[in-house]
């Protein structure tokens, strides 16, 4: 992500800063030697300067001596030679400040020496000389020596003097010309350090200058993505809150404390705040949770209300679960969401389902009562006109076809009185799956069916069938329904061929599109050769009430397949039909292999 | 068990004045040498079979829905008593419910008959369980056979 490559980036600055830093060192540590030997060359040079400039204040003191000394020899006036003279005082000083500015140099030592020696010749002479000028008849001969003496000595101190000059003027010029190197060394070593330094300041405020914008977007990111992240919290209803183990610190998102219907921010968080509205009577429960959860680590789920300050009741469901963080610390996440909607939606569903089930029971014993009840009255009817055609044998003929019509229309009324309550029983509820052997399922609606089936003269055969899980009697209505479907649509010349077989589900066949496995169903077939219907009609068969056939012939209630069809449902499977007027119908029965 | 020369005592209890005619009628078409006793209700039936000074019937065709006394609660308290062990109990009952056929089945009913709605049909069925090896029938009783088919 961008933050893994701001690091990175970081590190290579950081290798390239150090770099720098080293090569800043180095130049800067030449730069302090250029300057030292810089400063050791002007050293030089002043003190050769001041050495000269010693040298010469020698010497003309030494010349004012000896020009006083000649006045006085000539005028004799004692003023001359008044005021300290031939003091050397002066000398001395000069002596000392040579010797300081000659401290370091050996050979320069040497020469001072040198030089203090001679001027101690020198001011022997003097003192001889005044010595002999002094005296009150004066040795001319003596005289004229010592000053030869005198002036020899000076030639010779002033010679020994400008030899150490020139000496000195050479050293001086040797060192003023490495000053001039040393000093074009430092200026160009000054300038890199000053080029290169700038360089890195100016690296740096562009990296920094870079860093801070990468570190604003992402931390314009991070808050825009703490934005959502609230106000997701918001709209979803859901509140999210921490708490460090080991620190013993909760944390809770703002719309944690909106859930309880309290302002964010106005309480500290704490274990306290956290139950603060919990309902009464769940407080306990919900505490033991959340404390048994801290002390084995496992992930806790709870139900609880709030009751918020304005007295509402909200329905909460609280999660939770552990995790560690940067530091190490264990840390325990919940979730609180609010679940009111939805938990009063159930309710309301559950009501709404208690009702639907009253309902359904009540439509079922009205159904029962209703088909019971009405079978009562309709059986005297019946049983009465059985009495009146046995026994009044005076009625006339259109007495006795009327009373024929009423047994009819009875016996289809108790048909449907049958058929009706057998639909109900498919509707129940309470299904307890057996398992059934279809074959003796067969065997018993044959015999059931025996008498109609001998009436039509139908053959019937049956080919080898699956046991399967089922409803034993509603799995018999099936059969009884498609057998007599069979026999009561067959043709009036043609003996009804009816067979029930096994068959394999081809590849092709499907279901709402979706293929049919061969291992997952099986298909068992009832096939019939009767008046058969148009494909068209195949889906309407199976609707209740719905009959294809108007002649009277053919009396039915509309109510026979759809039986089936509740049945086959009821069992998890499904079916169809395939038809042609004329040509018979093949009924599909899939019906799943395993039901749990 | 039965011989034609005794008498055959028949009890039949049932609310419904028309079915207490039809049963008789029956019975009377059918010129069996038998002793043919009506009652209205539960009530009245054991009021009659618990007088000692009564003769007991060889069968019993009983309702189930009657006022008072119901015909389950007559088959419980006549089950319960081993005075009416030889009685042959054959419920008489316009329901084929499941839960009616496996009560009565349970509590000891010996047959059960749903009413035909058709007389000659009625008269088979008298017919044929008066006439019925009772022994033959109780020793291999089952619920198949216990339901009476027409």
């Amino acid at each position: 992500m961008q933050f893994s490559g701001l690091y990175k980036n970081s590190q290579v600055f950081k290798i390239a800063l150090g770099s720098a830093i080293v090569v800043v060192c180095y130049i800067a540590s030449v730069f302090y030697t250029k300057m030292q030997e810089l400063n050791t060359s002007v050293e030089v040079i002043s003190t050769a300067n001041e050495t000269q400039l010693e040298l010469e204040k020698l010497l003309s003191i030494i010349s004012i001596y000896e020009t006083n000394l000649r006045n006085y020899i000539i005028t004799k006036d004692e003023s001359y030679i008044q005021n300290r003279f031939l003091k050397r005082g002066i000398i001395e000083l000069n002596i000392k400040r040579l010797k300081t500015l000659a401290s370091h140099n050996a050979i320069r030592n040497k020469d001072i020496v040198t030089l203090s020696n001679l001027i101690d010749e020198r001011f022997g002479l003097f003192r001889q000389t005044l010595t002999i000028a002094q005296a009150k008849k004066v040795n001319a001969d003596e005289l004229n020596e010592k000053l030869l003496q005198s002036g020899a000595s000076t030639e010779k101190m002033r010679e020994f003097v400008y030899k150490i000059i020139n000496r000195e003027d050479v050293s001086v010029r040797y060192h003023n010309l490495n000053h001039q190197f040393e000093l074009q060394d430092s200026i160009i070593s000054a300038f890199l350090l000053v080029i290169l330094s700038l360089l890195i300041l100016l690296l740096s405020y562009n990296k920094m200058r870079v860093d801070i914008y990468e570190l604003k977007k992402a931390n314009d990111e991070l808050k825009f993505l703490n934005y959502s992240f609230s106000n997701a919290e918001k709209i979803a209803g859901f509140g999210y809150w921490k708490y460090n183990l080991s620190t013993d610190k909760y944390t809770f998102s703002d719309n944690f404390y909106r859930l309880m219907g309290m302002d964010p921010d106005k309480q500290k968080p704490s274990a306290k705040v956290l139950g603060k509205y919990v309902h009464p009577d769940d407080y306990e429960s919900i505490m033991k949770t959340h404390y048994d959860s801290l002390k084995t680590l496992e992930d806790s789920t709870a139900m609880c209300r709030y009751v918020l300050p304005n007295g509402e009741i909200r329905y909460i469901m609280a999660v939770g679960s552990f995790t560690k963080n940067s530091k190490g610390h264990t840390v325990k996440i919940g979730v609180n969401y609010d679940i009111t909607e939805q938990f009063q939606k159930t309710l309301a569903l559950e009501e709404n389902n208690k009702e639907l089930k009253l309902i359904n029971a009540e439509l079922e014993s009205f159904n029962n009562i209703a088909s019971h009840d009405l079978q009562e009255p309709l059986r005297k009817i019946q049983l009465f006109i059985s009495r009146i055609e046995e026994r009044e044998k005076s009625l006339s003929d259109q007495g006795k076809e009327y009373f024929s019509k009423i047994r009819l229309a009875a016996n289809r009324m108790q048909t449907l009185l049958i058929d009706l309550l057998n639909y109900s029983r498919t509707v129940k509820g309470d299904k307890v799956f057996e398992k059934i052997d279809l074959n003796s399922t067969i065997a018993q609606v044959i015999q059931d069916l025996a008498q109609n089936i001998e009436d039509k003269k139908a053959e019937i055969s049956v080919g080898k069938l699956p046991t399967i899980m089922g409803i034993p009697f509603q799995m018999e209505q099936l059969f009884v329904n498609l057998i007599s479907n069979a026999l009561k649509y067959s043709k009036e010349d043609t003996a009804p061929v009816i067979s029930i077989t096994l068959e394999k589900i081809g590849t092709k066949e499907r279901y709402n599109a979706e293929p049919i496995n061969n291992e997952v169903f099986h298909k068992i077939v009832v096939s019939d050769n009767g008046i058969g219907f148009h494909q068209e009609y195949a889906d309407k068969v199976f609707l209740l009430f719905k009959r294809l056939e108007t002649d009277s012939k053919y009396t039915g209630t509309g109510l026979g397949l759809a039986i089936c069809k509740r049945i086959v449902d009821n069992h998890g499977g499904f079916i169809r039909v395939k038809a042609k007027p004329d040509r018979g119908a093949q009924f599909s029965i899939f019906l799943p292999k395993n039901i749990a | 068990m039965l011989t034609n020369d005794k008498p055959l005592r028949i009890l039949l209890a049932d609310d419904d004045e028309d079915d207490r005619t039809f049963f008789s009628e029956a019975i009377a078409e059918l010129k069996m040498t038998n002793q043919l006793t009506l009652f209205n209700d539960g009530k009245d039936l054991m009021e009659y079979l618990n007088d000692p000074e009564s003769d007991l019937p060889h069968i019993l065709f009983l309702d189930l829905n009657m006022p008072y006394k119901n015909g389950l609660d007559c088959l419980k308290e006549i089950r319960a008593n081993p005075r009416f062990k030889n009685v042959s109990v054959a419920i008489y009952s316009t329901s084929s419910s499941e839960k009616d056929i496996e009560d009565t089945f349970i509590e000891g009913a010996n047959i059960y008959i749903k009413k035909p709605n058709n007389f000659s049909e009625l008269k088979r069925v008298i017919k044929e369980v008066v006439h019925m090896n009772w022994q033959f029938h109780t020793s291999g009783l089952n619920k198949e056979t216990f339901f009476f088919s027409i």
